[in-house]
């Protein structure tokens, strides 16, 4: 049973592996990436339910008890989280062959992809901050194959920046490892968390804590660290893209998400405020560059940084509601990222060119397109009945309730602005007179559909959110009291 | 000793980032090349040095260092000549490509 | 009940399958038939009397969000005023679009419009409420800009979407304080507990959240901008949204919420003062237009100020006279778009200096207009209902001070003035009514108009004539109309049940008949003189208000921006890696100093003894000179192997500090990235041509680089020295042997205790591998197909 625990890793890892063997035959690769995405979707669905059943699954790998060995712990946050991921992997391999050449197909695009969820999959369920390193290394190293992948001049140009960012928070973060080993003498996050919980001097816990922070904002594009991103996120393809802006950033935020409730809340003083100047910060900021844009991808990708302003500002709001809105943010987001990438790249593959103001009357030749463009604007925006609207409405209430009523002015603010920046785009490219648009039917319904199929999820986590928001907000209360996974994880047996 | 370490790390440090701070590429990738020095020998320090034996069992000793950084260091290591093997490469195609190592010139604008 | 609410949802969901057969029969039918049984379904619980029935459908419990619908009075009224004007609006919109127009989105607009109003006004939940209001910006949007090809109509939509945006999001936040404060969200429960709402701290904002939500919605001085780029719409949408219901929806709001608000002085400040403003600045601007939609949509906005400062009195007879002339401005406003329809669609213009003397044309729409514009302008006139509510609201002007107690002196001096503001502003709505009637249908025709207007077919005039004849029946039995529709009104909406309202024309020569008078003396005399005093437009121009505020802020919103973005977001690594650093230093040592984490407390500081310690010290020097010689080497080969010397350095440390392990394989890694190195930069530029750096620019990296140095330093130190727990590897150690079976301690974590971590250690390796590989050999011109 506990073994299960394994899957969400092991199932894309061993799927990388047999696409390399299979990549010169195109045509059975993207069966079997198709089905091996459909397995992992089917098989991480039946783990929610088990978990949600059953109660949380821990696997101590090699057998090895914890906090000795490397914890896997499958429990209703991280669980949730890879069932996401595997909704979006599956969408993104459904939509590669319409967007990807079939020579990078050859060259192991699909090994990189799903080794590539290998790595977000092991962040999210491990329990050991030195293997959360690892899975990074994992996914980071994916995502610069990705990113690189076709070698086009731009892409060559941005990923550098990419990499070097990258590379430099890599090493924070193990440096930073090994302080809090120093300290606490364990990499063990349960027991991190039974230990600073126990500690008496929080001040130097929290000043580790705080190069932690930075180095997951890094990833999580948080003011003031986001610049990287934008560029090199719109320079792969649109899948690629997809993947990134759904998958990346939010690990970045599930992270401190993770380590901010269990391990480091020694002092929220410091904490609370930190996570929610920075989310302010990075609300406003980022809004501002979807503004600037006239790129399509670039709105979008843009608009991936206010989001994740909502998260942190949520997580540093540490009650039910606040933690309750940015994990349902954090769910929702990730695939209507997806889904926006993926529509974004359809557009700018029909209609010739990225820039906005060349294009022009595209609903007439593309209206599912237009209106699925439109509903996700308004998703982006939190505007009722949609997903964004539910997290929002969380924040907002957990903002008030701890009294942060400038939080939720901004917040509501850049609601506002992502609205217009989303429509003004949407205005821009599907209104007024069109002129003579290239058309690309060929791959429309191909492209469609999978955006679609996020869609569907996106309407369904607002219109039908009482079928998840109970289990969030019991998430909420779990994580508001660590003492539940440390007693998961180790035990008792110390 | 551990002083002298951390400060010898520390320094490293400071000289990886001056690095990274350049605009030639080919200093930014020796920059990263120093930070991932710096970093393990961070990480070596962070256990205790050169309070026992090597951590190889041998009857009688009683008192090995610490095993648990190495076997981190060892693993991050690798990982970082994954990664310094990519970005070399990378950096020659980049620089093939797009005629330039000054990163000043590789900023590039939203539309192309 | 719940069927009723939604119906329109799902007839709209339907309309695309009907639209297919716009040219046999037009899709409007099926949306004029379903609002018309709305209609009587309301009109059946009306008369049935069957009130206040409450249903309840659980929807997002774990939110607070229900779908409670709740008819009360107040929302019967508002529910028999969206559907019956919405099955007019149908009617005379199919005869208005043509069937090669997009029917299909239209009228699914349309419904889904429709939907959200009538769910806005039934809905007991909070953010059920919220939801429909969302809605209602949504399709007023979609249905503004119907003819999305042009311009106008796209700028008109955005701004629309924008204002009324920025007070839906304001009544987020307003509901969710009223929800923390009172614990609920239903609406009727809150309503309950005013007294703990007047005294939360929190209660100024909810009360500056809520104006800024209705008057938004409702179009209220400064931010009117919107309804008159609205006109854009298709004229029906402009008769059914834009004057009667969408715009009610924020009066509405505050009715909703008036058994709380109206105890609190600065709520009837503000309301009368934003009301009293917008009627005038509304009526003034009116008297300017020259497109007939744009006097409509002017006066419209003076109409909604003059019911806004009526809910600010908070007196009961103002709040019958408020819910009274929504009713009246329903029927009159509605009839005259509709009349301004049926002009545009004959004459093929809306602009009023080109139309003249449409009377001898087109006498019916000439008797709708008169009829309509008179009542709008509340000629003493038996027969039009916009006199008898403009009586009232003189009266309840009047009597303001009688009525109500006020606690402060500002307070009591503005309802001392109001009666006499309220008769300025009404001056200029007797103008523009003249104005709007006389000049489109007396005077001389234009020449081509003149040919081919005349009265159109019955069809269009239908709903125009019942509407007005909405105006007739309202005059002629006022009481009926009072006891049963406004009444049940104003008590849902005054909390009690208040003494009942008979309405006459005739009261003798009171307060308000003079100021009706006054009004209609005067409006005489300005109009007839305004050639004289319309240059004061000159002086007091209409774009002095909002719109440059707007237009310059929306720009903003694109060029601002960009030159805030490009100059954060520029491209340059340096730059990103600088503040990151830069960032992440000064950070982290202000927390480190800040929670006084310094200190060496455990950490061995005695001096280091010199003969013992050598090799370790020789090795330190060697490799920072190594790192410096590196940093400072022009020549790229040299660079490269003074670079190896750093790691080999690090390699004999390892083994300095009994690490065999790592300095085995630091040693061997260091070799092959040496190589690597070498084989990469023999095509890198050499780095003799490297361009001087400024001065200042190579300070800045020094500093930053010694910072971050020494920030990890400080963290580092200071991490070493306070060890608070014992280190697990004292487990590893002991079970090594015992349970890995293995003597090296350090390769049984590896590839057993830690074997995970070894795995995926290698996968790294593999991806880069393959990625490397890929990154040669895959050379694409262009990535994407």
């Amino acid at each position: 049973m506990t073994n299960f625990a394994i899957l969400p890793i092991l199932i894309p890892f061993l799927a990388g592996i047999i696409l390399a063997f299979t990549h010169n035959r195109i045509l059975l690769t993207r069966r079997l990436a198709a089905l091996f995405a459909l397995v992992h979707l089917i098989t991480m669905g039946f783990l929610l339910y088990k978990v949600l059943i059953d109660g949380s699954i821990v696997l101590e790998a090699g057998d090895w008890i914890a906090p000795y060995g490397i914890i896997l712990v499958l429990d209703p946050l991280s669980t949730l989280l890879v069932l996401t991921t595997s909704i979006i992997l599956l969408a993104v391999v459904w939509y590669a062959p319409s967007s990807v050449s079939e020579e990078q197909e050859s060259f192991y695009f699909y090994t990189f992809v799903f080794l590539l969820v290998t790595g977000v999959s092991g962040a999210f369920v491990t329990g050991d901050l030195f293997n959360l390193f690892v899975f990074f290394e994992v996914l980071l190293m994916a995502s610069y194959a990705l990113i690189t992948h076709g070698g086009k001049k731009v892409q060559l140009r941005e990923s550098i920046k990419y990499v070097l960012i990258n590379l430099f928070s890599s090493m924070l973060f193990v440096t930073a490892v090994s302080y809090i080993y120093a300290v606490l003498g364990t990499v063990n996050m349960a027991q991190l968390a039974e230990r600073a919980a126990a500690s008496d001097q929080p001040g130097i816990i929290t000043t580790v804590a705080i190069l932690l922070f930075f180095v997951f904002a890094t990833k999580g594009a948080a003011f003031p660290l986001y610049y990287w991103m934008p560029h090199s996120y719109i320079v792969p393809n649109p899948v690629v893209s997809a993947l990134f802006g759904a998958l990346l950033t939010k690990v970045g935020v599930y992270s401190l998400l993770r380590t901010f409730t269990l391990i480091f809340h020694q002092q929220p003083e410091i904490i609370d405020q930190l996570f929610i100047w920075v989310g302010n910060l990075t609300m406003l900021l980022g809004v501002i560059g979807a503004l600037a844009s006239r790129n399509i991808k670039l709105i979008v990708a843009y608009n991936i940084i206010p989001a994740i302003g909502f998260m942190l500002v949520g997580i540093g709001i540490f009650n039910h509601d606040g933690l309750s809105g940015s994990i349902y943010y954090l769910l929702q987001d990730m695939i209507v990222k997806a889904a926006l990438f993926l529509l974004a790249g359809t557009i700018a593959a029909a209609a010739g060119t990225s820039d906005i103001n060349k294009m022009g009357g595209m609903i007439r030749s593309h209206p599912v397109l237009g209106w699925m463009f439109f509903v996700a604007g308004l998703v982006l925006a939190g505007v009722p009945p949609f997903s964004g609207f539910i997290g929002k409405l969380l924040l907002v209430r957990g903002a008030f309730e701890k009294g942060e009523a400038v939080t939720v002015i901004i917040m509501l603010l850049t609601s506002l602005l992502i609205l217009l920046s989303i429509v003004r785009a949407f205005i821009r490219i599907f209104w007024g007179e069109g002129e003579a648009i290239k058309q690309q039917k060929r791959h429309n319904a191909r492209r469609l559909l999978p955006a679609g199929f996020l869609m569907l999820f996106t309407v369904f986590l607002g219109v039908g959110a009482e079928a998840i928001l109970p289990t969030v907000q019991q998430i909420a209360d779990y994580l508001l009291n660590p003492q539940a996974y440390i007693d998961l994880v180790l035990k008792g047996g110390r | 000793m551990e002083i002298i370490m951390i400060v010898l790390a520390g320094i490293l440090f400071g000289f990886a980032v001056y690095n990274i701070l350049q605009k030639r590429l080919l200093r930014i990738i020796i920059g990263t090349a120093l930070l991932s020095h710096a970093a393990h020998l961070f990480i070596l320090t962070m256990g205790k040095l050169k309070r026992g034996a090597a951590p190889v069992l041998v009857d009688g000793t009683e008192n090995y260092t610490d095993p648990l950084p190495q076997a981190l260091i060892l693993t991050s290591i690798v990982i970082s000549f994954g990664v310094t093997s990519l970005l070399l490469v990378l950096a020659y195609r980049a620089v093939k490509t797009n005629g330039t190592d000054n990163m000043e010139e590789l900023r590039g604008n939203d539309h192309d | 009940m719940i069927v009723a609410i939604l119906m329109p949802f799902l007839i709209a969901m339907c309309i695309p399958f009907i639209a297919k057969f716009k040219y046999r029969i037009h899709t409007g039918y099926a949306v004029f038939v379903t609002s018309l049984s709305l209609f009587l379904y309301f009109l059946v619980l009306l008369i049935s009397g069957e009130t206040n029935i409450l249903y309840r459908y659980s929807w997002i419990p774990s939110l607070g969000l229900d779908l409670t619908f709740y008819t009360d009075g107040l929302a019967l009224f508002f529910a028999l005023l969206i559907s019956g004007i919405g099955a007019l609006v149908a009617f005379y919109s199919i005869f208005y679009l043509n069937r090669e127009e997009r029917l299909g989105s239209f009228y699914v607009y349309l419904l889904l419009f429709m939907g959200a109003m009538l769910g806005i006004v039934t809905s007991d939940n909070i953010y059920a409420l919220y939801t429909f209001w969302e809605l209602t910006s949504v399709s007023s949007f979609l249905l503004i800009s119907f003819w999305f090809t042009r311009k106008a109509s796209t700028d008109g939509a955005l701004k629309s979407m924008l204002i009324t945006f920025i007070g839906g999001f304001a009544l987020l936040g307003g509901l969710v304080l009223l929800h923390l404060v009172t614990g609920t969200t239903s609406i009727r429960e809150i309503l309950t507990q005013g007294d703990l709402i007047l005294t939360s701290d929190w209660f100024p904002l909810i009360v500056v959240l809520l104006l800024l939500a209705a008057c938004t919605k409702s179009a209220q001085f400064p931010f009117h901008i919107w309804l008159p780029d609205a006109m854009e719409a298709p004229t029906p949408v402009s008769a059914y949204l834009h004057s009667a219901t969408m715009v009610k929806a924020g009066l509405f709001l505050l009715l909703r919420f008036t058994p709380v608000l109206k105890e609190s002085e600065a709520f009837f400040i503000a309301v009368s003062i934003i009301g009293l403003v917008t009627l005038f600045w509304g009526s003034y601007m009116a008297v300017r237009q020259t497109d007939l939609k744009g006097i409509l949509a002017y006066s419209t906005i003076s109409q909604l100020g003059m019911i806004m400062a009526m809910i600010g009195y908070g007196t009961e007879a103002a709040i019958f006279a408020a819910i009274f002339h929504i009713l009246n401005h329903a029927t009159f406003k509605g009839s005259l778009f509709m009349a301004v329809g049926i002009i545009d669609h004959e004459t093929g213009t809306r602009d009023i200096r080109k139309l003249g003397g449409l009377w001898k044309l087109m006498p019916v729409t000439g008797i709708i207009s008169i009829l309509a514009s008179f009542s709008m302008a509340g000629v003493p006139l038996p027969i039009l209902n916009g006199f008898y509510s403009k009586e009232e609201f003189f009266s309840s002007s009047w009597d303001l001070t009688a009525d109500r107690a006020f606690s402060t002196d500002f307070a009591a001096v503005l309802a001392n003035i109001v009666p006499y503001v309220a008769v300025a502003g009404s001056i200029f709505t007797f103008v523009y009514s003249m104005y709007f009637y006389f000049r489109t249908f007396t005077g001389k025709a234009e020449k081509d108009t003149a040919e081919k207007a005349h009265d159109p077919k019955f069809g269009m005039l239908a709903s125009p004539v019942l509407l007005v004849s909405g105006v007739l029946l309202i005059s002629i039995f006022p009481n009926w109309f009072s006891r049963h529709l406004l009444q049940p009104a104003a008590n849902a909406v005054y909390g009690e049940t208040m003494k009942e309202h008979s309405i006459h024309f005739w009261h003798g020569l009171v307060p308000a008949f003079i100021m009706s008078l006054i009004v209609v003396a005067l409006g005489i005399v300005l109009y007839i003189t305004r050639k004289y005093w319309t240059v004061l437009y000159n002086v007091l121009p209409g774009k002095l208000s909002g719109n440059i505020v707007y237009a310059s802020l929306l720009s903003a919103s694109e060029k601002q921006t960009k030159v805030v973005n490009d100059r954060i977001v520029n491209g340059s690594i340096r730059q990103y890696n600088a503040i990151i650093i830069s960032v992440i230093s000064i950070v982290t040592l202000v927390i480190l100093f800040g929670t006084n984490s310094f200190d060496l407390r455990n950490i061995d500081t005695s001096p280091v003894s010199l003969p013992q310690s050598l090799p370790e010290l020789a090795v330190a020097f060697i490799m920072i000179a190594a790192a410096f010689g590196s940093t400072v080497s022009q020549k790229k080969l040299t660079a490269v192997i003074i670079l190896g010397v750093v790691g080999y350095g690090l390699s004999i440390l390892f083994v300095l500090f009994r690490a065999p392990d790592l300095a085995l394989t630091q040693l061997s890694i260091e070799t092959i990235t040496v190589v690597l190195f070498l084989l990469c930069f023999r095509h890198l530029p050499e780095m003799e041509q490297e361009r001087k750096e400024k001065r200042s620019k190579k300070i800045t990296n020094i500093f930053i680089a010694s910072l971050c140095g020494l920030m990890m330093m400080l963290v580092g130190l200071a991490a070493y020295s306070q060890r608070l727990f014992p280190s697990i590897s004292e487990y590893f150690v002991k079970y090594s042997y015992k349970l890995g079976g293995g003597d090296n301690i350090v390769n049984v974590i590896l590839v057993d205790f830690r074997g995970l971590d070894t795995l995926f250690e290698i996968t790294v390796l593999a991806i880069a591998a393959l990625g490397i590989y890929s990154l040669i050999k895959l050379r694409q011109k262009g990535g994407d197909r």
